[in-house]
């Protein structure tokens, strides 16, 4: 792992030398959280019956829902952007050329991108709680258990997503597609219960349906593993297929741009 | 196993009384055999839709046989697109051979290739390859952590590597605010970090001035001395070819058009040119000389420090030479200055390049 926190610190030192876009990027989680708490609040009434599967509070409801939202897009786009970023700087190759292991580079890739999309995510929790988020506190390790499974399935579409930028130079609109999809029909604002069934079915298909499913009942209601465990159940299977075939794919990929010589073909 | 072509052992001109590079010289660093890499030549939408499955390729290293030695400076010459750097990064694993086997240091490059990572570093003279946003001590400290050097001991081989190739002083100085020449160091230095046993450097000083080009290279030369660093350099400068490397290749299409010692290449494809410093360069001795085949490509040269001279080659050696400079000297031309000068490293590559093509067509020919 060595390997890994030595890129982590590079971005970490390289994202530090930016220091307004730092600063914007902590300040502006007060512009995503008060609108939602007022907002929240003002549709508490009305919301209420419609999120009883899940949560008895809206606005924990949907700061719940954001987060996992934005955990879930910088496990996507993280390792792509930062494949295509090295393709572009011309550091992928050198890197490569090191003995590091294929899957310390990764995680050393993504690494920055995640560890501070999820400091965001613990401020954006704190300070929804302080402002009266109700949050289930026994529900904690289980709830960080179901939000791991669903990081490392979009981790894996991130895979997917970084061989198609190794061999394209650019994913096209796959990952704008499946945040979208996950935004949109995943249940980050609204229940799925609520989705039209024709389109639920295709809801079937996004981990975060399940995932904030589960997450919410365990965080907002108190519920057990026993209630989760379906969605539990598919989560796994979701992560083995997802990681399994991203890492195929990424493998692949890789040997390819080895095999046509353009790694740092930009 | 015997000395490879064009090295004594010691090598000469430069004092070198440690018997282990003698040894190290027996010793095969990096083998080659057979290797081949051709790429997809690029197409028209038009083409590529009409054959879809049939793209031309073009062949960049054709079934390729070298040994380079341990602690050896190897040059590797060529006309662009001869495939040095295809060479070289086949050899640092980044591009796949078509076929054939590579082995350095012992491990072969497709099948062990983390193990030949450890074992070998490649300077480019790509700078983008560094990240400008760091200072060069963070750059240093990445590679180190990649490297598996982490802590007190990467802090301390950066400073000593850094002073090393004279940036102790721009340790804290982001690269974007590097010089050109200071970048390249920089390069040298992160890739002396893992104290490789092979360096791959692909014209390394390009970029350099010609005192931070010269002294650059000495210290390849130390590595390869006193560090018994084995050396692969592609290079276009004959300074960096005739004068410190054991040995040299010149590639042509893909192939070894000639393997050996810089300054037998230039004797064996140079053949001898001459300059004669004379204020009677329209002189009919001239003439005659070229008619009777004893000087040929006579060519004036521009007048150099107010002085006027023609080049010519002179083949059948010093005897000849001599022959060429009395029969001048009686025709009464008055000469002023008569010298041998060296070839150009371009000319000699296009001339090693001609014969290659020469002996491929004869031989094609032939079958």
């Amino acid at each position: 792992m060595r390997e890994s926190w030595a890129l982590i610190r590079a971005a970490w030192v390289t994202a530090a030398s930016y220091r307004m876009g730092m600063f914007i990027s902590l300040f502006g989680l007060v512009f995503v959280l008060l609108p939602l708490y007022f907002i929240a609040n003002a549709l508490q009434p009305t919301m209420a019956h419609t999120i009883a599967g899940e949560a008895h509070q809206y606005f924990g409801f949907v700061v719940l829902g954001a987060v996992c939202f934005s955990l879930a897009s910088i496990c996507t786009t993280a390792l792509p952007s930062a494949i295509g970023g090295a393709i572009g700087n011309g550091t992928l190759e050198a890197i490569l050329g090191t003995p590091a292991r294929l899957r310390s580079i990764c995680i050393g890739l993504m690494g920055y991108g995640v560890l501070w999309a999820t400091l965001r995510a613990v401020i954006l929790l704190t300070v929804a709680i302080w402002l009266g988020a109700a949050v289930m506190w026994r529900g904690v390790p289980l709830a960080l258990g179901v939000m791991a499974l669903t990081m490392l399935i979009y981790t894996g579409f991130g895979l997917l997503l970084a061989a198609i930028v190794m061999l394209f130079r650019t994913s096209g609109p796959l990952a704008t597609v499946l945040l979208t999809g996950s935004m949109f029909l995943g249940g980050v604002y609204y229940p799925t219960s609520v989705i039209p069934s024709f389109l639920r079915d295709l809801a079937a298909f996004f981990p975060l349906t399940y995932g904030l499913r589960a997450l919410r009942q365990i965080m907002l209601r108190g519920d057990s593993f026993h209630h989760v465990a379906h969605d539990v159940q598919i989560l796994a299977l979701m992560t083995t297929i997802s990681l399994s075939v991203g890492t195929l794919m990424f493998c692949l990929a890789l040997q390819r741009a080895r095999r046509a010589g353009t790694l740092s073909s930009y | 196993m015997t000395l490879p072509a064009g090295i004594d052992a010691p090598s000469a001109g430069r004092p070198d009384p440690r018997r282990w590079r003698a040894e190290a010289l027996r010793t095969i660093s990096v083998s080659l055999r057979g290797i081949t890499k051709s790429y997809a030549v690029r197409r028209g939408w038009r083409d590529a839709a009409r054959h879809p499955f049939s793209a031309p390729r073009n062949i960049v290293i054709d079934t390729l046989d070298l040994d380079v030695f341990e602690s050896e400076m190897f040059g590797i010459l060529g006309l662009n697109g001869a495939g040095k750097t295809t060479l070289l990064k086949m050899l640092a694993t980044f591009i796949l051979p078509d076929s054939g086997s590579a082995s350095v240091a012992g491990h072969d490059i497709i099948n062990n290739p983390r193990a030949v990572r450890a074992q070998l570093a490649m300077v480019t003279a790509d700078e983008r390859s560094l990240n400008w946003r760091l200072s060069a001590d963070e750059n240093m400290l990445l590679f180190a952590g990649l490297h598996g050097i982490n802590g007190e001991q990467a802090r301390r081989l950066t400073g000593q590597i850094l002073a090393k190739v004279g940036l102790e002083s721009g340790g804290n100085k982001i690269v974007g605010a590097f010089s050109s020449g200071m970048r390249q160091r920089l390069l040298l230095a992160r890739a002396l970090l893992s104290n490789p046993r092979i360096l791959l450097l692909d014209e390394p000083t390009r970029s350099l001035d010609p005192v931070a080009a010269h002294d650059f290279r000495g210290l390849l030369r130390n590595l390869a001395d006193e560090g018994g660093v084995t050396i692969l350099l592609a290079t276009h400068n004959p300074d960096e070819a005739f004068a410190y490397c054991d040995r040299v290749v010149v590639l042509h299409r893909g192939g070894i058009a000639a393997l050996g010692r810089a300054s037998e290449l230039a004797a064996r494809f140079g053949r001898e040119r001459y300059r004669v410093w004379t204020q009677n360069r329209e002189h009919p001795a001239f003439v005659a000389l070229a008619r009777r085949g004893l000087v040929e490509e006579l060519t004036p040269v521009a007048d150099l420090d107010g002085g006027h001279a023609l080049e010519c080659t002179i083949p059948g050696g010093e005897a000849q030479a001599a022959e060429v400079l009395r029969r001048l000297v009686e025709s009464h031309v008055v000469v002023a200055r008569f010298e041998r000068v060296s070839l150009p490293l371009s000319s000699l590559i296009a001339r090693i390049a001609e014969t290659h093509l020469a002996a491929a067509e004869r031989g094609r020919a032939h079958a």
